[in-house]
């Protein structure tokens, strides 16, 4: 049941900041934030709705040769356009297989970067340290779907989101509006750690809003991708998820961005993995010795251990599809 | 025109002659509308939006109700304060266990009876007080402003530690709900006489049941008669128990459940919902809406009980099963409700086997008690039985269709009596040769001796079903106008299954009249007829011979009329497409709507009745399914490539909704092996964690296989009625999760004994094989 709350629909990006008072939230497609509203994990008094701010939709290529995405894009819209698919093809595979079609419809890249965590203690009603009581509930209790790194042992939510990690491997930055000024935030340094603020998901003041997600151009030599695991094979978060943004000059690796998610509470950049391919061929040994240098420093709890298993054989997985067949 | 109009006989079909009066009628040798395809007849209403369901009800002046629900696994209520409840705008009605009206009343869970509001909670979601307001909005502040004070107490959440001495006592009585104990012949000796003896304990997981449409019901009151919406499996079951509850007379409670939006068995009863609404509708005198929500519905209107089983079996090598030795813990919950209910049926009945023993040991725990589900207590035993019959066909080297075979018994083991028919054998025999058992055996071992990671594995199940035969009472009137169409009354539900449907299609065969002039009036206390609830797969071999009977009155009396026409007597007449003939004299012969007495009076009324189904004979449908599959042994992924079901439900009704049947089955049954689980906060609060569809999660479209097939296996069986029908919508989700359970095997060569396998429990498994 939703609490009592106002609504308004400004007209201007201005105007939506200014409308944002400190009891205010911001809704963009309204399917992650009603939810919440209803499980009582978020109690506005006002929702300032940024529908009707058509300068926020849509797709376009920058002055630099790459793209920018309105925060109002729909996670559908992004799934099919073709410059995305073409540039950033892990954006686009990461965007295909958010939650469910109807979801991708609804949904924004705003939205879906700013999303609360799953967590089903979080999502239920315990007052977990995160919505401001004193205790994790997950650490002792049902953590099969939980981090196994970057908790901090505070929090262990995963962050939910598929289309964060390409973003953070493909070094997108994204461009803030506040009250008083603009700012400019890699989303690499969007999320927040638990031992930084156990009670935030994101970086951003309450009166500001993403406004554009802007990737850089990128070289012939990129390429990209994200693979996604989970517990059943549609309208499901990841159990373990990886975005690949390597640069490659033949089969070696030049340089390499590997982000997991299901994994931490933050989009988690494995530099493991990344150290060990850049500078090698991408063969059998330096596969092997990614997958096994993925779970380096994971901390799991008791219920899933089975997580760092997964994430080698997907490393494992994920690395060969850009080996070339004859090195195989 | 009305020549034109006339619906009777439009096919020019003939119509299956009309026994005498006294005789039972002939079987079908020939079907002319029954076996075919036809589409819903209320495929318009449900897919335009135009039925209503109970959830689709306002009334006018309707007002809306809402559950105070205790938020603990265990607690005393000490204080229950509705003072500032009552005040808030908008509401018109508060009850809680203090109120008149409520503090007599009794609720019932099987033979215990405790009151309506009782101040021990003894599980999360137990209702402790409700309320009705103006909206749902109105409804659910006041519920918030209700003061309540709990004692909270310790917890036990675990079926498999509810007897051990430091939980708490649930009841007065202990925490053991019941016992049940079988045997035949001699189980030691069966073991010493086999040459491979094999024991495994298996797990399964409770499940529950999410239906589409929540468990709810509108309720009023016209001064002493009280009228409810309620969606429902059987109408004249809710009659009949909020009547008892309520102390009112039966002719004083109608219940109408038209549509409904499927319950799988969690809504063959009333809910205590029912009567709050009731109660609720009677304090405001306005009539009460209460639909609960999703989280409700998972806290409190029942689940499959999890199972904890041990399973011993023998086989000499030539694949004689000579003892099954069972045991299984399940919990009813915190009330009695079956916890093991029928859960050693396969064990007692499947496979021909003397030496037999079983014990069971139905358990309370601080969650909300069990309702019947699907097959109650079939899945569970069939995931141990079906994968220790794989596992000891591997031991000794035989082929695991090749082991079931061998062992079909001849009667019902279960029951010391024959069964009608039975399609054990050709159910496992048809489905392997249909599905190309043998060669996708081979295909899969030579493709897992490749240099690749994705496994593949092909697994089969058989079952019986405990019951499926229906029987008696029904009773159905079917009505035929002067021009020839016809109105079929009877109280039975539609719960999705396709009742309607197919039983327009029997009322059709035997008149001959087109399905489409056909109008069925149902499940409605007031104006059709008594019908037991639509569960048990029993719906079509209860209903169906009765709506025969029905339609052959109507045959009946029609001869009788027309001998007045033809000045012959009845005894001599009979029909031959849309005409009354005399036997004797091919010339003397009478189109059924010129009958003068039909066009008279108007409308013929036959009443149909069930007969009893044979005496000392058991009626069971039987199954046996298979299923292909791959498996990613990195990542633990898995994806089932096809199923193929081979049913012996007796005669197919209508091939569509059979169909729909067998692939709902199966992919009810992927989520009891793949995906679904309740999980309970079991080490801290004994509170449920996955209360939404995205935390519980059934299986999407993506998991289940586009490929399905399904292969009736169909005996003629004129001795368990007169439709020669048997029930279909169990059997078909019994075998399903073991059958893929064994296909993993062949795919992972591990055994997979606790439901569900999902990635999660695969990457374990994979790991421990690796490291073990
Ligand atoms: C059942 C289910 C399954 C899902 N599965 C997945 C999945 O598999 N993968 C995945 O990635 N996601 C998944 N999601 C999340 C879904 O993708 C997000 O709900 C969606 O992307 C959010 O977008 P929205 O526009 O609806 O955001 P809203 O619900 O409107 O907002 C979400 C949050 O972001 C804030 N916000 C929105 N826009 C801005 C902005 N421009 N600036 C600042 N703050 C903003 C809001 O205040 C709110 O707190 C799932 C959601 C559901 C309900
Ligand atoms: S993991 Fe985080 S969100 Fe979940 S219970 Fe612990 S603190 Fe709360």
């Amino acid at each position: 049941m939703l609490p009592d709350f106002s609504y308004i629909q400004p007209e201007t990006v201005k105007e939506a900041v200014d409308a944002l008072t400190d009891d205010a939230v911001v809704c963009a497609g309204g399917s992650d934030l009603l939810g919440c509203m209803r499980e009582g994990i978020i109690t506005p008094a006002r929702v300032v709705s940024l529908e009707a701010l058509d300068q926020l939709k849509g797709i376009t290529k920058t002055p630099e040769g790459g793209l920018a995405i309105g925060a109002m894009t729909t996670i559908a819209d992004i799934a099919k356009n073709p410059l995305v698919n073409s540039m950033y093809p892990g954006l686009a595979q990461g965007a295909r297989q958010v939650a469910s079609p109807q979801l991708r419809n609804q949904g924004t890249i705003g939205g879906n970067l700013c999303q609360k965590p799953r967590c089903w203690y979080y999502r239920g009603e315990f007052d977990c340290l995160r919505k401001g009581g004193k205790l994790c509930y997950a650490r002792r209790g049902q953590h099969q779907f939980h981090a196994i790194f970057g908790h901090d042992n505070l929090c262990y939510i995963t962050h939910p989101s598929d289309t964060a990690p390409p973003l953070v491997s493909l070094n997108a930055r994204v461009l803030v509006k506040g009250p008083e000024k603009n700012r400019t935030i890699p989303v690499a340094q969007l999320h927040v750690a638990p031992s930084f603020n156990p009670r935030a998901e994101t970086v951003l003041e309450p009166k500001e809003i993403i406004t554009r997600v802007v990737l850089p151009p990128v070289s012939e030599n990129l390429k990209s991708s994200y693979r996604k695991v989970r517990a059943r094979r549609a309208w499901d978060f990841a159990l373990a998820g990886v975005a690949l943004a390597l640069e490659m000059d033949g089969d070696t690796v030049l340089d390499a961005r590997v982000v997991l998610s299901g994994a931490a509470p933050i989009p988690w950049r494995s530099s493991a993995v990344e150290k060990t391919i850049i500078g090698h061929q991408l063969n059998r040994q330096t596969i092997a010795a990614a997958a096994a240098a993925v779970t380096k420093n994971a901390e799991p709890l008791e219920k899933n251990t089975y997580k760092t298993y997964l994430f080698e054989g997907m490393i494992e997985e994920e690395l060969a599809r850009f080996t070339p067949r004859d090195q195989e | 025109m009305a020549e034109q109009k006339n619906s009777y006989y439009t096919q020019g079909l003939s119509v299956p002659e009309t026994p005498a009066p006294g005789e039972e009628p002939a079987f079908w040798k020939q079907t002319h509308v029954v076996g075919k395809r036809l589409p819903r007849v209320d495929a318009y209403e449900r897919v335009s939006g135009a039925a209503v369901y109970p959830s689709d009800i306002t009334l006018p002046n309707m007002i809306y109700g809402a559950v105070l629900r205790c938020p603990h696994p265990h607690a005393n209520v000490t204080k229950v304060d509705v003072s500032r409840a009552k005040k808030m705008p908008g509401v018109r009605a508060v009850i809680t266990g203090q109120t008149p009206e409520a503090k007599k009343l009794k609720w019932k869970y099987n033979d215990y009876s405790g009151p309506l509001f009782d101040t021990h909670c003894r599980f999360e979601g137990e209702a402790v007080a409700a309320v009705a307001a103006d909206t749902h909005f109105q409804a659910w502040d006041a519920v918030r402003a209700i003061d309540v004070a709990y004692e909270v107490l310790p917890f036990v959440a675990d079926h498999n530690k509810a007897l051990s001495d430091d939980a708490p006592d649930i009841h007065d009585s202990g925490n053991l709900v019941g016992t049940d104990e079988y045997e035949r012949g001699d189980v030691a000796r069966g073991f010493d006489a086999a040459d491979v003896v094999l024991e495994q304990e298996y797990h399964t997981q409770s499940e529950l049941h999410t239906p589409m449409e929540l468990h709810g019901c509108v309720a009023g009151w016209d001064k002493d008669r009280l009228t409810l919406w309620e969606s429902t499996q059987g109408v004249y079951a809710v009659q009949s128990e909020i009547a008892e509850i309520l102390n009112l007379p039966l002719s004083k409670v109608r219940v109408i459940g038209h549509y409904m939006g499927g319950g799988f068995g969690s809504k063959l009863k009333p809910g205590k919902y029912t009567v709050l609404a009731a109660l609720l509708a009677r304090q405001s005198g306005r009539p009460v809406k209460l639909i609960l929500t999703r989280e409700e519905t998972y806290l409190c209107t029942g689940n499959r009980p999890a199972s904890t089983m041990h399973l011993k079996a023998g086989v000499k090598k030539d694949g004689t099963l000579t003892a099954c030795d069972f045991t299984c813990t399940g919990p009813s919950g915190a009330y009695p409700a079956g916890g093991t209910a029928l859960v050693d049926w396969q064990i007692r009945d499947l496979y021909a086997c003397d030496n037999v023993r079983c014990a069971s040991k139905d358990v309370y725990i601080n969650a909300g008690p069990a309702r019947p589900f699907r097959a109650p207590g079939h899945p569970q035993a069939s995931w141990a039985l079906e994968q220790m019959m794989d596992d000891l066909a591997d031991k000794i080297g035989m082929d695991p269709v090749a082991l079931r075979l061998k062992n079909i018994p001849e009667i019902s083991q279960g029951r010391n009596q024959p069964y009608t028919t039975t399609g054990l054998k050709q159910c496992i025999e048809k489905g392997a040769e249909q599905f190309g058992w043998k060669k996708a055996v081979e295909r899969a071992k030579a493709h897992n001796q490749t240099d690749t990671h994705i496994k593949r594995g092909v697994g089969m199940g058989a079952c019986v079903w405990f019951v499926g035969g229906g029987g008696p009472p029904s009773t159905v009137i079917i009505k035929l106008f002067r021009d020839g169409s016809v109105n079929l009354n009877m109280g039975a539900s539609d719960i999705g299954t396709g009742t309607k449907t197919v039983m327009a299609m029997v009322a059709a065969e035997e008149l001959g009249v087109a399905p489409e002039v056909i109008q069925i009036e149902h499940a409605d206390t007031e104006t059709t007829q008594y019908a037991t609830p639509s569960g048990g797969s029993k719906t079509v071999p209860t209903e169906s011979p009765t709506v025969r009977n029905a339609a052959i009155a109507v045959k009946r009396q029609l001869l009788e009329m027309a001998s007045e026409d033809l000045n012959v007597p009845a005894s001599d007449l009979d029909y031959e497409g849309a005409q009354i003939i005399s036997r004797n004299d091919k010339n003397k012969r009478i189109k059924v709507t010129d009958v003068s007495r039909l066009k008279k009076r108007g409308v013929v009324v036959g009443v149909g009745y069930r007969g009893p189904n044979p005496p000392k004979k058991s009626v069971n449908p039987f199954a046996a399914q298979f299923c292909e599959l791959a498996v990613n042994t990195k990542t633990g992924e898995m994806q089932i490539l096809r199923f193929l079901s081979a049913n012996d439900s007796g005669r197919v009704l209508d091939r569509l909704t059979y169909d729909n049947q067998v692939f709902g089955g199966i992919v009810m049954g992927i989520g009891f092996g793949m995906t679904e689980f309740r999980q309970l906060d079991a080490r801290q609060t004994g509170r449920l964690c996955n209360r939404n569809w995205h935390d519980y999660k059934l299986p999407t479209a993506l998991d289940v296989p586009v490929d399905m097939e399904s292969l009736p296996i169909e005996i003629d069986d004129p001795e368990a009625n007169n439709t020669g029908t048997k029930g279909l919508g169990e059997p078909v989700t019994i075998p399903t999760a073991a059958a893929i359970a064994n296909a993993l095997f062949m795919a992972t060569g591990i055994r997979f004994t606790r439901a569900p396998v999902n990635p999660i429990e695969m990457r374990r498994h994979l790991t421990a094989k690796k490291e073990g």
